[in-house]
């Protein structure tokens, strides 16, 4: 039972200062599912939300998210799809001048016309969900890490969007903020009928909650499936990277020139 | 050689890459203008922080500028015996040049830096970012009041620099070196023309506080968004803001106060 | 800070602003509220205008009565040709009076001062004064001094 694509993308290729990011990635998210797209560190999964979120436009390609062709929309229209799209952040993204209540209560204020009473229940509403009802007060600054990402998830959710990306939610966890944002992100997306977007490189927590994942290396897609079928990949590479094998089609040693010569052995056995 | 060349063609050729996005920068902000309504409340707090926190500053060297002017001003003119025209000379000096450009120079060194450091943080914590992808224009909502903020308040600066420092000029000149009060003001009111002189200041820094606002929140926006990228932003909005302040008052001199 | 708080004190700083403006305009440059009064004009003829300049003071008696409109070469005479703008209410210059430059202070500026005559009828806009003193030259006067004159 296949859903249908919320968000596809076809051949896209973007590059930046002179190197290839993405050479012909193509690939398809389905729609109310957690997808969750891995590879190595620095191989562009940040680029690939800015890229879906029109932040960024392909060099080449299509990026299509939920019928509308993100590259060719004027500002305003990509700006009311953008309402549609709730995005985490890494490091939370936080307004720092502005206290946990009224970070929430930020996109309602911008986009909606609600009066105070009713961003009020929202914002209490989206703060319960996440557990921190009670740390409406308090400043960003206040906060810790994984309280900070809570926050930012309650804010990204304000608006009720269709599609939530989470950019390396895990990424400098400890277990129970881990745990805490596992049960979350799964929770809220079976209970608000969301698309979820992951993008991490924590194999063992991203492959036990996703439905589908994509493994993204040196600009192409290398693997894709559901968590059974990746685990069953015969990729090589596929493999070194969920079984997190050291040496491999990834190489321990970075090239270097002969060891004989760095260390002046001549002449011995190599 | 060749290479110290061409690195030297590549350096004027991003500075001029970087002049070009400064000024679409400009068009996206000015494009952006907040909302009248409920743009203002962003307004009003950034002419908080620009304007007001910038008035002690303000205050204090307009004090000691007024006052090292009629100082070193009695010393002179008391050779030819014009003690008496100090208060025209300290007040056509403040007018026409010295108030609207030491206090671009204070407001770039204070303020300017401030929303440099403010808006880089911004950048390199994703605030801006995260603020774009809630469908909420950064240029509108962060840029364009700290732009207007800046244009506001630098000529309401310059004017309380000037009056803080004919009065300072006026608490050495007559209450401490003996000049008679009447002479003081009288000999200003005939040679300061409201038109030519306050008005030219007042232009003067209407317009130094429109670049020092734009180099300020442009180095902000467009810094590398790490702790080393802030910090050389916030140096350049300094530096950047101060020459062009300076290159334009001689301009604008040559323009209002030369005779073509 | 309060919102409410921020919002006073920054009308309080445009308010500073504005009375600094006025002090400026007031009390530093002397703009008096009845500066678009009536006026008119006479013209004075003079052999050396020195450093006479549009804007420069119009005196009579030591009170400033109006303002310098222009300074031309006549060609024919060649002469310097001022145009005098005088306030509207002083229109009683006897008609013999004369136009004179004066320096103020020993460098300072120069302006026109008005010897008042002793005639019953007054100068009528659009006449020129009968009789001008020029600009003291400030050489001409150490050269007639060096020479004994």
């Amino acid at each position: 039972m296949e859903s249908s694509a919320y968000i596809t993308l076809k051949d896209v290729v973007f590059s930046r200062s002179g190197r290839r990011i993405f050479d012909g990635v193509s690939l398809s998210i389905p729609k109310g599912r957690i997808t969750a797209i891995m590879g190595p560190s620095g191989t562009g999964k940040t680029t690939l939300l800015r890229l879906i979120g029109g932040q960024l436009k392909p060099d080449s390609g299509q990026v299509n998210v939920a019928g509308h062709e993100v590259p060719r929309l004027k500002r305003k229209a990509l700006y009311t799809l953008r309402e549609k799209m709730g995005m985490l952040f890494q490091s939370g993204a936080l307004f720092t001048d502005l206290s946990v209540y009224e970070n929430v209560a930020f996109p309602l204020r911008v986009h909606t016309r609600l009066p105070e009473d009713m961003i009020r229940d929202i914002v209490l509403m989206k703060l319960e969900a996440v557990g921190l009802r009670g740390a409406r007060d308090l400043m960003p600054a206040e906060l810790s890490g994984g309280m900070t990402r809570r926050v930012a998830l309650a804010r990204s959710i304000a608006l009720d969007p269709e599609l939530v990306m989470y950019d390396e939610p895990f990424t400098g966890q400890d277990p129970i903020a881990m745990g805490v944002l596992v049960k979350l992100i799964r929770d809220l997306n079976s209970s608000m009928g969301l698309t979820s977007v992951m993008v991490s490189h924590d194999v063992k927590e991203s492959l036990s909650i996703c439905h589908y994942a994509c493994i993204i290396a040196d600009g192409k897609v290398i693997g894709e499936g559901t968590p059974e079928q990746l685990r069953e990949h015969p990729s090589e590479r596929v493999q070194q990277f969920l079984n997190g094998e050291p040496d491999g089609p990834v190489p321990f040693h970075y090239p270097a020139g002969s060891a004989a010569s760095d260390f002046g052995v001549t002449g011995g056995r190599a | 050689m060749i290479d110290r060349i061409a690195a030297l063609g590549r350096r004027g050729l991003d500075i001029i890459a970087s002049l070009g996005r400064s000024g679409r920068f400009l068009a996206g902000v000015l494009a952006g203008i907040p909302r009248p309504v409920s743009g203002f409340p962003l307004l009003v707090q950034q002419l908080y922080s620009v304007g007001v926190l910038s008035l002690p500053i303000v205050l204090v060297s307009g004090l000691f500028i007024g006052m090292v002017l009629a100082l070193q001003g009695y010393t002179i003119l008391s050779d030819f015996g014009s003690e008496a025209a100090i208060g025209q000379m300290i007040a056509l000096t403040l007018v026409r040049e010295l108030g609207p450009v030491v206090t671009a120079l204070l407001f770039a060194g204070r303020a300017g830096s401030a929303l440099t450091a403010e808006i880089g943080l911004m950048k390199a914590t994703e605030q801006l970012s995260s603020m774009e992808m809630m469908g909420v224009d950064p240029l509108r909502r962060v840029i364009a009041p700290r732009l207007w903020a800046g244009f506001i308040a630098m000529p309401v600066l310059a004017v309380i620099f000037t009056v803080v420092g004919i009065w300072g000029g006026m608490l050495v000149g007559v209450e401490w070196l003996g000049v008679f009060d009447g002479a003081y003001w009288g000999n200003m009111q005939s040679a300061v023309d409201f038109v030519d002189d306050v008005l030219n200041g007042v232009i003067k820094s209407v317009v130094f506080g429109f670049v020092c606002a734009w180099i300020a929140v442009y180095q902000g926006y467009d810094c590398v968004p790490t702790s080393a990228g802030i910090s050389s932003a916030t140096t350049k909005t300094v530096v950047y803001s101060s020459l062009a302040v300076l290159g334009l008052d001689f301009a604008l001199t040559a323009v209002m106060f030369g005779d073509f | 800070m309060g919102n409410r708080t921020i919002e006073i004190v920054v009308g309080l700083f445009m308010i500073a602003g504005l009375a600094a403006v006025l002090f400026l305009a007031l009390q530093v440059s002397g703009l008096s509220p009845q500066s678009g009064g009536d006026r008119y004009t006479l013209y004075a003829n003079f052999n050396d205008s020195g450093g006479l300049s549009p804007r420069g003071r119009v005196s009579m008696a030591g009170v400033t009565v109006g303002t310098i409109e222009s300074v031309t070469l006549d060609k024919e005479a060649f002469q310097a040709r001022v145009s005098l703008s005088i306030d509207a209410d002083v229109d009683n210059i006897p008609a013999d009076s004369a136009a004179v430059i004066r320096t103020s202070g020993l460098l300072g500026d120069q302006y026109i001062d008005i010897s008042v005559g002793g005639d019953m009828e007054s100068l009528q806009p659009g006449d020129t004064f009968y009789s001008t003193q020029s600009a003291m030259n400030l050489e001409r006067l150490i050269g007639n001094f060096a020479s004994g004159r």
